[in-house]
């Protein structure tokens, strides 16, 4: 009885009471809404194959958000420094051999393009002590109309009539690894990283330093680490991951650089990472939960059922929902209800 | 006198640009000086902006379109206190997802209603003040009196907000609260009702901000309207050292670097333009590299454990 009155409770009601309310406000059945998504995602093949596509880059991201999370750093900017990957990777593919070598070399442009970009913040914080938050968002900004210049400008194409980039060379695309669909080899690459950050999270010492910063930052200077100097690492390699994740996309999708091929996908990833708790071997899991949302949701939104924005409710209510479920076991019983 | 009114011109502007900015970082002020960061007030601004402007189509009146914004930024800063103040949640984490919720609900909300229907409503919006009909006097009118009500009242909250804090008994108590929590509790005052009180009347700060955007700044609502806004409110805050009427000079600030970047890039054609929208964010980046490390309120972003660590 005591159990249904606690206020973590209060908070689960009232987000499902807001998701479950939007969708009535637009004049939709939310258990229509829940079905038609479902439907299109998981029983549909484009339904399914659209979210398994979009699975790669947000797992991809995901593992760069649970590292840097971890690490109390918090990269909001991934979808800045997924751009610069992207830009630094298609901008130097000319020179580029083909093959298997050109495509790692093409992705590890992408990585240490967003390396780069995610460094000037890890930089600012590392030596001034700027905060993250602000300079990874607005080097989002900055990253946008950059883009925006560049593929009107000196990266657009030889025809000049769409703001986008010549493709690159077919020698430099990921193989298709389904025969029929548009999966490619970048799942591959998603794996791998998977594998990778979990291996440096569990076993490696940087990821057990990456806990203690995040965990303790004055017990981390009092073991010799320097806090800060980790912590603006961490920004470049979370923006690697980010770069990582546009050099995948274009090489296996686009094949050219063009303005918003990764949508909010970096403020996506956040959701992802943060609903298993930083895990990075439960990130794709979840990538491919919030994938099939997404398809689902898209294709409710085109039957003009309920308005596509839905989804980002959808996402702040997961993340809340994600809050108050971790808040229950760890609360104080007595005396913590007290106020409020 | 050309560059007089060059410069009158970009002051004025400035200005306008800055009070969205101003009105959002003195919410942000409040609630961390009580003790708790709110990073989604990004969020808070957009579903402000969306709400002014219904509220203004609806009801006729630009006033009352500010009253529901206000009132729907109250309510967005309320679930990030409930979260963070009274689950006692990670407060960065809950402002992201609060971030989430303002970028969808108004979003949603504009799709339902506004966006819905092909015509562009007619938008009952503030207009410029001609304060003791001086606003047409060249230099100095545009910038002292040419401008919205909303930059008038936004410069007396501004130094209401700093009364309180130097000057009240209310003021020492958010400051008790966000420095000396379990000092305040044990002076009998209840630290998470504070706190929640702050970022409640915080987020309505910040509703206002958004509001200005859409209904005195611009006529009209657009998805994500706010620009990052709410990020360079933060930054404000942080570089002004939690002083109100040193964040309103900040914002300021960034308000001149956009007023100047749309004047210089109108007289400059042959530079794409895309490098002067870049102009506040540089600015942002690089004041938050030099006015960083400071101290800030003590027990900022903890939540309060009465009897605990």
């Amino acid at each position: 009885m005591t159990r249904l009155n606690r206020p973590e409770v209060y908070g689960i009601v009232f987000v499902v009471a807001l998701v479950v309310g939007a969708i009535l406000v637009a004049g939709a059945n939310p258990f229509e809404v829940a079905r038609a998504a479902v439907q299109r995602a998981l029983f549909t093949r484009a339904g399914f194959l659209e979210a398994l596509l979009r699975t790669v880059p947000l797992t991809i991201m995901g593992l760069g958000i649970a590292l840097s999370f971890r690490a109390g750093v918090f990269n909001i900017g991934m979808d800045g420094q997924l751009i610069a990957g992207s830009a630094l990777a298609v901008a130097l593919a000319p020179w580029l051999p083909g093959g298997a070598a050109g495509i790692a070399l093409f992705l590890a442009l992408g990585i240490a393009g967003g390396a780069a970009w995610g460094g000037i913040a890890g930089l600012i914080k590392a030596r001034l002590g700027g905060n993250e938050i602000i300079t990874t968002i607005m080097l989002t900004y900055v990253a946008t109309q950059l883009l925006s210049w560049l593929v009107r400008g000196p990266m657009q194409e030889k025809m000049r009539i769409i703001p986008r980039s010549d493709p690159i060379d077919a020698a430099l695309r990921l193989p298709v690894i389904v025969e029929g669909t548009r999966i490619h080899a970048g799942f591959l690459v998603a794996v791998l990283a998977v594998v990778a950050t979990a291996f440096v999270v569990r076993r490696g010492r940087y990821g057990f330093k990456l806990d203690v910063v995040g965990q303790n930052a004055s017990a981390a200077a009092y073991a010799g680490m320097n806090p800060a100097a980790i912590a603006g690492m961490v920004l470049a390699v979370s923006g690697g991951f980010a770069g990582l994740a546009g050099a995948v996309e274009i090489s296996g999708v686009y094949g050219r650089l063009q303005e918003g091929f990764a949508p909010g996908f970096g403020i996506s990833a956040i959701a992802v990472a943060l609903v298993v708790r930083l895990n990075p071997w439960l990130v794709p899991v979840s990538a491919l939960g919030f994938s099939l949302l997404y398809a689902g949701l898209g294709s409710v939104a085109q039957k003009a059922l309920v308005p596509f924005p839905l989804i980002n409710i959808i996402e702040g209510a997961v993340v809340f929902l994600f809050l108050a479920a971790s808040v229950m076991p760890a609360r104080v019983p007595a005396g913590a209800k007290s106020d409020g | 006198m050309d560059e007089i009114l060059f410069v009158s011109a970009v002051l004025a502007a400035g200005i306008r640009l800055a009070t969205p900015i101003m009105l959002a970082a003195l919410g942000e002020t409040l609630g961390q000086r009580s003790g708790v960061i709110n990073v989604g007030i990004e969020g808070i601004m957009l579903v402000g902006a969306f709400v002014a402007v219904l509220g203004a189509v609806e009801t006729g009146s630009p006033w009352a379109g500010l009253a529901l914004a206000m009132l729907a930024g109250a309510a967005m800063g309320a679930i990030h206190a409930y979260f963070s103040v009274v689950l006692k949640a990670e407060q960065i984490v809950a402002g992201i997802a609060l971030l989430f919720l303002g970028i969808g609900l108004s979003g949603y909300g504009y799709r339902l209603t506004l966006g819905a229907s092909g015509t562009a409503a007619a938008i009952p919006g503030f207009r410029p003040l001609d304060v003791l009909g001086l606003a047409g006097v060249p230099g100095i009118g545009p910038i002292l009196f040419g401008q919205q009500a909303l930059v008038y009242l936004t410069f007396a909250a501004a130094i209401a907000m700093a009364w309180m804090f130097s000057s009240t008994r209310l003021g020492v108590i958010v400051k008790a609260v966000g420095e000396y929590p379990a000092a305040a509790a044990s002076a009998g005052i209840g630290v998470d009702r504070v706190r929640f009180a702050c970022v409640s009347v915080g987020g309505a700060l910040a509703g206002a901000g958004g509001a200005f955007l859409s209904i005195a700044h611009l006529w009209g609502f657009v998805e994500g309207m706010t620009a990052g806004r709410g990020f360079l409110a933060i930054a404000c805050v942080v570089l002004a050292r939690w002083s109100p009427l040193a964040a309103i000079a900040v914002a300021l600030l960034f308000g001149i670097a956009d007023a100047l970047q749309i004047r210089v890039q109108s007289m400059m054609p042959g530079v794409p333009y895309q490098f002067f929208v870049i102009a506040p964010y540089l600015v942002a980046i690089a004041a938050v590299g030099i006015g960083s490390r400071t101290a800030m309120p003590a027990a900022l972003g903890k939540p309060f454990r009465p009897g605990g660590r």
